[in-house]
C-alpha cells in the first residue's frame, strides 16, 4: 500500500460517492510532510490471529492524531506497537517498519527503556502507583536520573502536575496517595506522571472512557494545550471527543486502517463507505 | 430401631415431607398457572416442611443419645446388690465397666456372676426400651411437624425468609465451632499453665537459664533437679526459626518472583506444582532428612574447617526445615504478586521502567501485605514444626547463640514432657502447658505486630 495507489481512488470519488464496503485499501491522505513518526506496512499478529493488516501511517510534529473505529479493530493494537508496549506480550508479534524521527524503533541497536521515555503512554484505566502523589510523579525522573538534587526533583515534580493542571488541587496534600484522588485527577495525574519524564510523544489509549463529562473535558482541554509541546497520539471511542482534539483522524475496522485524513473531511466527508456508516451511527 | 437406622429413617421421612410441602403449596394455589400468588417458590415450601420435619427429631435423637447411657447406668446401678452398690467410686465404676462388656459380648475370662449376669440383662432390656420409644418420639414428632407445616402452608406464608434464617443459624453455628474450640483450648492450657506455676515461680520459669524438668518423685531419688527456666529452650525455638526463614524467605521469595514475573506461562504451570509437593512431603521424611544426609555433610564440611560441629546441629535442623516452608512462602507470594493488577505494571513500563525496576518499585510494594501475610504463615509453621527438630536438633537444652550445637525448642520439649508414663499434676507435665501458653502469646504478637506493619506500610491499590 502506498500513496500513488490511494489516489485513483480518491480521483474517481468526486461527488460524495464512497470507496465500497468490500475495499480495504486505505483511502484518504495517510502521509504528510516533516513526519514525527513513520509507520510502514505494519503487522501485528496475537499468535495466529492478524490483529493489525498493513497499516502505513505518518505522526506529524505537535499534532493530535485520533485513531477511531468499533472495538477490537486494532487501534489499540496500533498505538501500543508505536513504544513497544506489545513487547510485553508473549504471543505477540510486529512486523514492518515504524520510525521515530527517522530510526527504527525495533531496530536491535535500540533498548526499549529510553524509547519509552521519548514516547510516554496514558492508559486507559487510571492507574497511579500505590504511593503518594508525589512519588508517583517523581517515580520516572528518579529511574531516569532526570534530576541531580531534591530541588530540581521537586521542580520537575511541580512543572508536571502544572502542565497536567493538577497542581493547585494537590499542592497541599503531596504525600498523600495517589489512589485516593477521584478518577478525573488519577487520570491527569498519570498524564502528570508521563510528562515527568519528558516524553516527546504522547500515547493515550482511551483516557477518558473511565471519567465522568465534567472530567473528561478538562483533560480535553489539556490535551489541547500539551499540544503545542508534544504529539499525541489519542485512542477513543467518543467520535466527539476525536472531532474535538485531533487534527488528524485514522479510522480502523477490523485491524484494517480505513480511512485517514484531517479530522474535519473525515467527519463531514468521508471517503469510504465503511467510515461513512461508523460515523453515522449505522455500525459499531 | 437402632440409632443409626433411625437417623436414615428421619432422614427419608425429612425427603417426603419436602415432596409434600412442595405439592401442598402448588395445591393451595390452585395449581402451577397461579404460581405467582404465593409469596415464595413452591421449593421453599419443601424445604420448610422438610427442616420443621427433620431438625426436631435430629435434635431430640442426638440429646437422647447424648444423655441415654448416663441415664441407664444410674437405673442399673440402682438395681444392683447392696453389697456391690456401697462400693467406692473406682471399684463401682470397674463393674459397671464388666457389665457394659458383657452386654457388648466381650469375652470375660472368669466365670460370671449371676448378679453381673442380671444386672446385663437388666441393661440390653432398658437399652432396647429405650431405644424404642426413642424412635417412637422422633417419628412422631416428625409426622406431626409435617401435618402441622402442612396445614399452615396458604400463599401468604413467607417460606423463603423462614427458610433463609434457618440457614443463616445453621451457618452461624457451624463458624462459632471454630471459635469455640479455639477458646476452649486457650482456656484449658491456661488453667493447666496456672496450676504449673502455682509449683514453680513465673518469674523462674520466663527468665530462668536452666532447664532440666527431671522431677524427683520420691523424696530418696537423686539426680533430679527439676529446673524449669526456660529461656534455652525458647531460644532453641527462636535460633531455629531464624535459621529456617534465612533460608526459606529470599529463596521463595526470588522464586515466587521467577514464576509470576519472568516464567513463561508453560514453565510455571510445570513448576508451581512441583514446588508444592515440597510441601505434601511428611516432616518425618525431612526429619530423617535432616538427620541421616544433612547433618553428616554439615558435621564432615565443619570438621575439615576446623570447627567443632555437633552431629545434631541447629544448623542442620534450620535448612531442612527452612527448605520445607519454602513452598508456604513462593506459592502464596506468587499468587499476591499474580493479583497485581496488570495495568500497574504497564504504568511503570511506559514510564521506560525496566522488568526489575517494575518488580522492585511497583509490583513488590503492591504486593508486600500478601507477601508478609506469606511469611507469617511460614514461621508459624517453622515455629510449631516438631518432627524435624526432634530428629535432627537434639534434645539437650543448651543456651547458646552457635548454631553448630545441639539445641533444642519448645515443641521438642513438649514432646519429650508428655511421652510415656507421667504423673499428671506433677510439675514436670504441666510445664508442658505452661511452653504451650507462652509459645502461644508469642505467635499472637507476632501476629499483631505484622498485622500493624502491614497497615502502616502497604501501598493499597484500589
Amino acid at each position: 500500500m502506498n500513496n500513488e495507489a490511494n489516489q485513483p481512488a480518491k480521483r474517481s470519488n468526486p461527488g460524495g460517492l464512497r470507496v465500497d464496503r468490500e475495499n480495504r485499501e486505505t483511502v484518504g491522505e495517510p502521509f504528510i510532510e516533516d513526519p514525527r513518526m513513520t509507520c510502514r506496512n505494519v503487522d501485528v499478529f496475537y499468535g495466529d490471529k492478524h490483529a493489525i493488516i498493513n497499516v502505513s501511517l505518518d505522526i506529524g510534529k505537535n499534532e493530535v492524531i485520533s485513531m477511531i473505529g468499533p472495538s477490537g479493530c486494532g487501534k489499540s493494537t496500533f498505538i501500543r506497537c508505536l513504544n513497544r508496549m506489545n513487547d510485553t506480550i508473549d504471543t505477540c508479534r510486529v512486523r514492518g517498519q515504524i520510525k521515530l524521527d527517522g530510526r527504527d524503533i525495533y531496530d536491535e541497536s535500540i533498548d526499549v527503556v529510553p524509547l519509552r521515555a521519548q514516547v510516554g503512554m496514558v492508559f486507559q484505566k487510571p492507574n497511579p502507583f500505590p504511593k503518594s502523589i508525589y512519588q508517583n510523579v517523581a517515580y520516572g525522573p528518579r529511574i531516569h536520573g532526570l534530576a541531580q538534587s531534591k530541588e530540581e526533583l521537586d521542580e520537575i515534580v511541580e512543572t508536571s502536575l502544572r502542565k497536567a493542571g493538577l497542581w493547585d488541587e494537590v499542592k497541599d496534600r503531596l504525600d498523600q496517595p495517589g489512589t485516593a484522588l477521584s478518577g478525573g485527577q488519577q487520570q491527569r495525574l498519570c498524564i502528570a506522571r508521563a510528562i515527568a519524564v519528558s516524553p516527546e510523544i504522547i500515547l493515550m489509549d482511551e483516557p477518558c472512557s473511565a471519567l465522568d463529562p465534567i472530567a473528561t473535558a478538562r483533560i480535553e482541554n489539556l490535551i489541547d494545550e500539551l499540544r503545542h509541546n508534544y504529539t499525541i497520539a489519542i485512542v477513543t471511542h467518543s467520535m466527539q471527543q476525536a472531532s474535538r482534539v485531533s487534527q488528524r483522524t485514522a479510522y480502523f475496522h477490523l485491524g484494517d486502517l480505513i480511512e485517514i485524513g484531517p479530522t474535519e473531511i473525515i467527519f463531514t466527508n468521508p471517503k469510504h463507505q465503511l467510515t461513512e456508516d461508523y460515523i453515522t451511527g449505522r455500525f459499531g | 430401631m437402632a440409632p443409626s437406622t433411625l437417623f436414615l429413617s428421619i432422614l427419608v421421612l425429612a425427603v417426603a415431607a419436602y415432596v409434600i410441602g412442595r405439592k401442598r403449596s402448588y395445591s393451595v394455589v390452585g395449581g402451577a398457572r397461579k404460581l405467582r400468588e404465593l409469596h415464595s417458590r413452591p421449593t421453599y415450601y419443601g424445604m420448610l416442611t422438610a427442616l420443621g420435619c427433620g431438625i426436631p427429631a435430629l435434635l431430640i435423637l442426638g440429646i437422647w443419645q447424648a444423655f441415654e447411657e448416663t441415664v441407664i447406668t444410674r437405673l442399673i446401678t440402682a438395681g444392683l446388690p447392696e453389697n456391690i452398690r456401697t462400693l467406692p467410686e473406682s471399684r463401682l465404676n470397674l463393674i459397671i465397666n464388666d457389665v457394659k462388656n458383657l452386654v457388648s459380648g466381650n469375652i470375660v475370662s472368669k466365670e460370671v456372676d449371676p448378679a453381673m449376669q442380671a444386672a446385663a440383662d437388666h441393661y440390653t432390656r432398658l437399652q432396647s426400651i429405650s431405644h424404642a420409644s426413642m424412635a417412637v418420639v422422633c417419628l412422631v414428632l416428625g409426622i406431626m411437624a409435617i401435618a402441622i407445616i402442612r396445614k399452615i402452608i396458604t400463599p401468604k406464608l413467607r417460606a423463603r425468609n423462614a427458610v433463609e434464617t434457618v440457614t443463616k443459624i445453621i451457618l452461624v453455628a457451624c463458624s462459632s465451632i471454630a471459635i469455640f474450640t479455639t477458646l476452649g483450648i486457650v482456656l484449658s492450657v491456661l488453667f493447666e499453665a496456672i496450676r504449673f506455676f502455682k509449683a514453680v515461680a513465673v518469674t523462674e520459669f520466663l527468665f530462668g537459664l536452666q532447664w532440666s524438668p527431671q522431677m524427683a518423685i520420691r523424696a530418696d531419688q537423686v539426680g533430679s533437679s527439676g529446673a524449669f527456666g526456660a529461656v534455652p529452650v525458647f531460644a532453641g525455638t527462636l535460633m531455629i526459626s531464624a535459621i529456617a526463614m534465612t533460608v526459606a524467605v529470599p529463596v521463595g521469595l526470588m522464586s515466587a518472583i521467577y514464576l509470576s514475573e519472568y516464567a513463561t506461562s508453560k514453565v510455571r504451570a510445570a513448576a508451581k506444582p512441583l514446588m508444592e509437593i515440597l510441601a505434601g512431603i511428611p516432616t518425618v521424611v525431612y526429619g530423617f532428612f535432616a538427620a541421616l544426609t544433612v547433618a553428616p555433610v554439615i558435621r564432615d564440611s565443619g570438621g575439615l574447617m576446623g570447627l567443632d560441629v555437633s552431629s545434631e546441629s541447629a544448623l542442620a535442623a534450620g535448612v531442612v526445615m527452612g527448605i520445607m516452608i519454602i513452598p508456604f512462602v513462593s506459592s502464596l507470594s506468587d499468587d499476591v504478586i499474580n493479583a497485581v493488577p496488570q495495568v500497574l505494571r504497564d504504568g511503570a513500563y511506559g514510564l521506560g521502567a525496566t522488568r526489575s525496576e517494575t518488580i522492585r518499585n511497583v509490583v513488590i510494594p503492591a504486593a508486600l501485605p500478601g507477601i508478609v501475610g506469606s511469611i507469617l504463615l511460614a514461621v508459624s509453621r517453622a515455629i510449631g514444626e516438631t518432627m524435624i527438630v526432634v530428629m535432627a536438633a537434639g534434645l539437650a537444652a543448651n543456651l547458646t547463640a552457635n548454631p553448630l550445637q545441639t539445641v533444642t525448642t519448645v515443641t521438642v520439649q513438649i514432646v519429650t514432657l508428655l511421652v510415656g508414663d507421667q504423673e499428671f499434676d506433677s510439675p514436670k507435665t504441666l510445664a508442658a502447658f505452661a511452653l504451650g501458653l507462652v509459645l502461644f502469646v508469642a505467635t499472637l504478637f507476632l501476629n499483631i505486630i505484622a498485622l500493624h506493619v502491614v497497615r502502616k506500610y502497604r501501598e493499597q491499590y484500589e
